[in-house]
């Protein structure tokens, strides 16, 4: 068996709306299960839901000392999701019981008001860009009240967010702002545990005040690791939201049939989730070999990157008939779009949750709806693919 | 019929919990809380659909 080299690329332009799953669509029909792409230092890519779920599922061969597809040597090492076990073990054991269903469920009802009140602010004026006025400030906030961090600094966190997980060769050439902003998040949460430390008056129960009295091995971690790991949750808890969220209102603003069985009966949210999640997977993975592999015929050499994107897992016609379209009451729905193995998307229940949230509350307060301007919907690819602005309008 | 987690794979998804939590009981992190079980008369379909549902294939069924 051969490795057909393919032009895959994990950095890509921005284009119109769902341009960028077509392209790894074409790619997955044209070379199974794996494809060498010559993009940076150049690496491997499997392409088939089996041979993705293998490799995450392997730490041992696959790690995650390196997780971005084209960046094998990364300048920082995110907490716990560039650990591998038995170290990762132990980080996630202590976050792991922020992020419990039975946590998450506890939150679900102020979430819900939160959904409902931010809504109606705009509700009345017949339209909204969904991105910037709902999808991106829905799961921030909701971030800043499970780390205990004031709601006021929502803007700040928004500004962040844009520069580090929006940015792209053209608006930022070199990553300058983006690495800027990265070490201001840093310094941000390496100020409020200083704060936290010298009054104890504002230790409370939230993520931050007991990252102060975590125990790794035995140990209270160092601060560089702490504040490693807040930087990780920030990555990671942001955006992917509001990207899920700008796929599934992309589709549901485009065909008014799968809106109507929400409308009319709300309880089929959670299968609505299910099936928004496997059509677009949103995060796009990589691992790092440990030692020389042969992986589906492709020789794999230690330090080798493989990229698994979790979008080819989704949408493989192998495993779901008509991958591409969103069709609820499909038989198999044992999506990996939280990934596999180990390091299982840890806000995985809570993501579930605001998702079945909004669709509800938003059906129930603008069941119709349309998209107003098709040619702002344009979406960027990466580690996270998501659209950047969708602007709806409805009847009022 | 029987019901059988490998524990090695399970990594807390909880879809067999969203499947049917009475079959498929997790624990306070969201990860299997059974080893083995006897699958109650009645409740076959509901087992194989939510063995079929992990993501990570960690539960049998056996006939």
């Amino acid at each position: 068996m051969e490795c057909p080299v393919e032009p895959y690329t994990f950095m890509a332009e921005r284009r119109p709306a769902l341009a960028h799953w077509q392209a790894m669509d074409e790619l997955q029909s044209r070379a199974r299960p794996m494809l060498r792409t010559d993009e940076a230092q150049g690496y491997w890519v499997a392409t088939d839901a089996e041979a993705i779920l293998e490799g995450l599922q392997n730490p041992e061969v696959f790690s995650s000392a390196a997780i971005v597809p084209t960046e094998p040597n990364p300048p920082v090492a995110l907490l716990p999701i560039m650990l591998d076990p038995p170290q990762h073990t132990k980080w996630r054991k202590v976050l792991g019981s922020y992020f419990s269903p039975g946590r998450v469920e506890k939150q679900a009802e102020a979430q819900r008001a939160f959904a409902r009140e931010l809504i109606e602010d705009f509700r009345a004026k017949g339209e909204c860009d969904f991105y910037a006025d709902f999808a991106e400030v829905f799961p921030t906030t909701i971030f800043l009240q499970i780390l205990g961090l004031p709601i006021e600094h929502l803007p700040r966190f928004l500004d962040w967010e844009r520069k580090i997980l929006h940015a792209t060769e053209e608006t930022d050439p070199g990553r300058v702002q983006a690495v800027t902003a990265m070490m201001e998040v840093v310094g941000y949460f390496a100020g409020v545990i200083a704060e936290k430390r010298a009054d104890p008056s504002l230790l409370a129960d939230d993520i931050v005040s007991h990252a102060l009295e975590w125990q790794i091995d035995g140990e209270k971690p160092g601060d560089q690791d702490l504040l490693s790991c807040m930087l990780l949750l920030f990555m990671a808890g942001l955006d992917t939201v509001a990207a899920q969220l700008s796929y599934a209102f992309h589709h549901l603003a485009r065909h008014p049939a799968d809106r109507a069985p929400l409308v009319a009966d709300p309880s089929i949210a959670p299968d609505m989730v299910e099936e928004f999640l496997r059509v677009h997977p949103i995060v796009q993975l990589a691992r790092k070999a440990t030692r020389d592999v042969e992986l589906h015929g492709c020789p794999v050499a230690a330090g080798d990157m493989v990229a698994f994107p979790l979008g080819m897992a989704g949408r493989d016609p192998n495993v779901y008939p008509d991958p591409t379209e969103f069709r609820l009451g499909r038989e198999v729905t044992r999506h990996i779009s939280f990934g596999a193995g180990p390091h299982r998307c840890l806000g995985s229940h809570l993501a579930r949750q605001e998702l079945t949230i909004v669709l509800q509350e938003w059906h129930a307060l603008i069941p119709d709806y349309e998209i107003s301007d098709e040619s702002r919907v344009l979406e960027h690819a990466g580690g996270v693919y998501s659209i950047e602005e969708l602007p709806l309008r409805w009847n009022v | 019929m029987r019901l059988t987690v490998d524990h090695a794979k399970c990594q807390g998804h909880a879809r067999c919990y969203a499947t049917s939590p009475e079959l498929f009981p997790i624990d306070d992190e969201g990860y299997s809380a059974i080893d083995a079980v006897d699958v109650p008369a009645g409740q076959e379909e509901l087992a194989r659909k939510g063995a079929a549902g992990c993501p990570e294939r960690a539960i049998t069924v056996v006939p």
